[in-house]
């Protein structure tokens, strides 16, 4: 009963003192899409992500009643590091629907022309001056959200002091940018500036993860920090991971103030021992979100192999293959154990419903390029003649008559071309991709719109999966091979997709070139979908798994297939030109367009030759 | 536009072309969708002095509709010269344009006319021309990852000095589009600004980068009277892309420039 009154009363006293207009409240969520490219395209860096920022504690002077209700006392405003962007989960500020979206725009084109704050108050001002020259668009849009932000900050009537001469400074500084060298002193943090970027908080829990996935006493901690979920928390991660041993550990760091006079109030407990995600949580302070590595970590605690029989079937004995050993410059023959694994319980199962409509789309689509005809000169049928063979007739002085090819006959799909579409199914895609979905659930539609696409053009295809536990177990799963049609046994095991251990992908590649050497047609185009750089528990990492996997490339290449590889890793510029030529590979860093862009890029690829 | 010729160098390449032509050597072109591949090839033909017999390379292509073919009239048959013959025997540059395009077997036919044999067996005719010495050939193509499918096979290539074209720096972008559309310098300017934040998607939200020719298109809508916001949805936003998410990106950051 207590708690109902309280909850009441919390409702009535948030609702009295809110300064917010739910009506033209606009969503991070639902405009992120377009924020993206925007930043992008105004120079912002590609691997960037824009997401959701936590409220962060500001030394506000709070009236009586907000101090009571709690609203006000964390302040979403909008900062970024290396890693992302963080912007206000919503915008309810203005009254106008329009004023709130123009704010989202306003402030992502500021990130992209402020990477970095030195001075919170001069930058700030540059780089809104410098963005007001160059985009005059823009100019009209900063103006209108100063005019309608103006009347929501402080009275300057009921200031007085230092006070308010430090108001007095930040409105000039916003009507007109660069024209105040100095924030003036004053007790407090002034009233959040929603127009300009803040700083990234200086200290935090730090987490930190590193692909070397070796121990496992930090096991606990870590599944805790992991159920924190949602909006990205403040976090650091430290990059000397030699100084934690690769291990994931909190380090609650001292808490101190930021530059520019917005203090972090300190932590109330400083043991994190105790309770570390309670702690992280009391702080703010949480991460974790998007750090796949730092994910897949938790993973390794179970992960030993399934048992036998909640495992996929393997198929046969095995086959054994090759490996590049680029330190002795020779081939291990025999070095690799490939398991092909059938998913035997997947029951047969249709295009889930969510995707039946792009599924539809697609396959019709794409069955536009089965009808695509050419024509066969000089054939003994056909519907037409063939002009050339008739005159070649007439003229050629030394005629064989018994050729009789005059006609012209249209051939149905002459693409004569055949796909394998090798996926890695690495434990990596076990992370979480936003609230609802991790990496593999994309992968797995991905892959399902994939097939229904190909199975419209009417081109052989084939789909694999592949993970590895080092050398002696290569999981090669089949879901489609060539020989079979695609029916719903099929997407029955594509549904059934997980995910599974490493990602030796020199191995994974070898057996993929020898299933596609088997089909006979002109063309043959292996596309990897991959998450990551080559890497197994052994030694296979760093060089020596991008130099198997190179190796593989090119042994493929050489036997006339060509390969392609969509990789979801931002990181991916730096070793796949390397690995697949400049013009062999595609990064998608909006892994949730992956389901549409593989049909898309299939047909980019293949196109009409 | 004033000159159809009109050529703005943007490197070496102008000097690159008239060294090769003078030793007789073919040139390939490479870079992407409109940068001026095309452009760069005819204003050489006319500073050389050269006719010029441009195809346009698409995967119907024969070898036939190079070489030739035999036609007919009241009188009977006729042999009529393709445009590689006709450059061959009249003089001139044969400009195969997006040759990857082409189907595989109808490149064979360059191979003797781009090594030192320069010369051109006709099958149909028995004949075989030797290359008068102004023919020159040069092929273009567009290496993005649309083509590597295609390709063009390294025993093809070898035979080439070649050349690698991109867009135009800035500076030299507004110029062109100036002197394309008669658009203001600062509608060129603010054009090509866009042009490089769209160029900066390629990779990741677009497909294909903005290019110098669909920036002049756009001058030229807005020169001929059209709103500039709505000039750049159609031939940008909407050009570029289908996906409507990408689409209204793109239509903010018009607006942040016109
Ligand atoms: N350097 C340049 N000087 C003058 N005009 C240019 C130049 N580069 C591009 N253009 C313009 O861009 C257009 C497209 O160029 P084009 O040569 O057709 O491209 P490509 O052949 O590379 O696809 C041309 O019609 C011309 O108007
Ligand atoms: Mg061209």
């Amino acid at each position: 009963m207590e708690e109902l009154v309280g909850e009441f009363w919390h409702k009535l006293i948030t609702k009295r003192v809110s300064t917010e207009h739910s009506g033209a409240k606009v969503n991070l969520t639902d405009l992120n899409s377009q924020l993206a490219p925007f930043y992008r395209a105004l120079g912002g860096a590609p691997g960037k992500v824009i997401e959701g920022a936590s409220a962060r504690e500001l030394k506000l002077h709070r009236r009586f009643l907000q101090r009571v209700a709690g609203t006000h006392r964390r302040t979403n405003i909008a900062w970024q590091d290396e890693r992302s962007v963080r912007l206000p989960p919503m915008h309810a500020i203005f009254p106008d629907k329009a004023l709130n979206e123009a704010l989202y725009f306003w402030l992502t084109a500021l990130a992209a022309q402020l990477p970095t704050i030195k001075h919170w108050f001069v930058d700030n001002q540059h780089a809104t001056l410098d963005l007001l020259k160059s985009k005059p668009g823009l100019a009209s849009s900063y103006y209108a959200l100063v005019d309608a932000i103006l009347p929501l900050r402080p009275d300057l009537d009921k200031l007085e002091g230092s006070k308010l001469i430090r108001e007095q400074a930040i409105q000039q500084a916003l009507k007109v940018p660069g024209s105040v060298a100095n924030l003036p002193k004053a007790s407090g943090d002034p009233d959040p500036i929603f127009l300009w970027l803040y700083p990234e908080p200086i200290h935090g829990v730090s987490i930190d993860a590193d692909d070397e996935l070796d121990d496992s006493d930090v096991e606990n901690q870590e599944e805790q920090a992991e159920q924190l979920k949602g909006e990205r928390k403040e976090a650091k991660r430290t990059n000397d991971s030699k100084e934690t041993d690769g291990l994931l550990v909190f380090m609650l760091e001292s808490l101190g103030t930021w530059t520019e006079q917005i203090e972090l109030d300190r932590p109330q407990e400083e043991d994190v021992d105790v309770n570390a995600a309670a702690a992280a949580e009391d702080l703010d302070i949480i991460t974790l979100s998007r750090q796949r590595r730092a994910q897949s970590a938790k993973i390794k605690f179970d992960m030993d192999l399934p048992a036998p029989q909640n495992d996929d079937l393997a198929v046969g004995e095995g086959h054994r293959l090759p490996e590049w050993d680029y330190k002795r410059s020779s081939m291990l023959q025999d070095f690799c154990l490939i398991q092909p694994m059938l998913a035997d319980d997947a029951l047969p199962a249709p295009v889930p419903d969510r995707l039946k409509m792009v599924a539809n789309q697609l396959r019709n689509r794409f069955s536009a390029l089965n009808f695509q005809t050419n024509w066969l000169r000089r054939q003994t049928q056909g519907t037409e003649l063939d002009l050339d063979s008739c005159i070649e007739k007439i003229s050629d002085p030394n005629d064989q008559l018994e050729k009789q090819n005059f006609y012209k006959a249209r051939s149905r799909n002459q693409r004569d071309l055949s796909c394998l579409l090798l996926a890695d199914l690495s434990m990596s895609t076990d992370s979480a991709l936003n609230a609802h979905q991790k990496v593999i659930d994309v992968i797995r539609d991905s892959i399902l719109l994939f097939a229904e696409a190909l199975s419209g053009a009417g081109d052989p295809f084939a789909i694999y999966g592949f993970s590895s536990i080092r050398n002696k177990q290569v999981r090669f799963n089949l879901l489609k091979n060539f020989s079979e049609p695609y029916s719903d046994a099929a997407r029955g095991r594509i549904l059934a997709v997980k995910p599974g251990f490493y990602t030796r992908m020199g191995a994974g590649i070898r057996q993929s070139t020898e299933v596609l050497q088997t089909q006979s047609t002109h063309k043959r185009l292996m596309l990897i979908l991959s998450d990551g750089k080559p890497n197994d528990i052994d030694h296979y990492e760093g060089r020596y798994g991008v130099e198997d996997t190179r190796k593989a490339i090119m042994e493929a290449k050489r036997k006339g297939i060509q390969p392609f590889c969509i990789t979801i890793d931002e990181g991916g510029n730096e070793y796949l030109p390397y690995l697949f030529g400049d013009n062999g590979y595609a990064v998608v860093s909006d892994m949730t367009r992956l389901p549409t862009l593989l049909p898309k890029l299939y047909l980019n690829l293949t196109g009409q030759s | 536009m004033k000159n159809p010729m009109n050529y703005l160098a943007q490197n070496n390449e102008v000097e690159i072309f008239q060294h090769a032509a003078e030793n007789h050597l073919p040139v390939l072109i490479k870079g992407p969708t409109g940068c001026g591949k095309t452009r760069f090839v005819e204003h050489m033909a006319k500073k050389l002095e050269r006719p010029i017999f441009t195809v346009a390379c698409h995967d119907d292509l024969t070898a036939t509709d190079l070489v030739g073919r035999h036609l007919m009239n009241k009188d009977g048959t006729y042999w009529q010269d393709g445009p590689l013959t006709r450059a061959v025997r009249e003089g001139g540059i044969c400009y195969l344009d997006e040759v990857v395009e082409a189907r595989k077997d109808t490149t064979v036919v360059l191979h003797p006319l781009s090594d030192h044999r320069r010369v051109l067996p006709i099958e149909r005719t028995g004949e075989e021309i030797i290359a008068h010495p102004d023919f020159m050939l040069v092929i273009s193509y567009n290496p993005g990852y649309q083509n590597v499918m295609k390709g063009l096979k390294p025993s093809t290539r070898q035979r080439f000095v070649s050349m690698s074209f991109d867009y135009p720096s800035p500076e030299r972008e507004v110029v062109i589009i100036c002197q394309e559309s008669n658009v203001d310098k600062d509608t060129a300017q603010k054009l090509v600004t866009l042009g490089g934040d769209l160029r900066r998607l390629k990779d990741h939200d677009l497909e294909e980068s903005a290019s110098t020719r669909i920036l002049i298109y756009t001058a030229m809508m807005i020169k001929s009277g059209l709103d500039p916001k709505e000039a750049c949805s159609a031939c940008l936003a909407q050009t570029l892309t289908d996906e409507s998410e990408t689409i209204a990106a793109i239509e903010r950051l018009i607006q942040i420039y016109f």
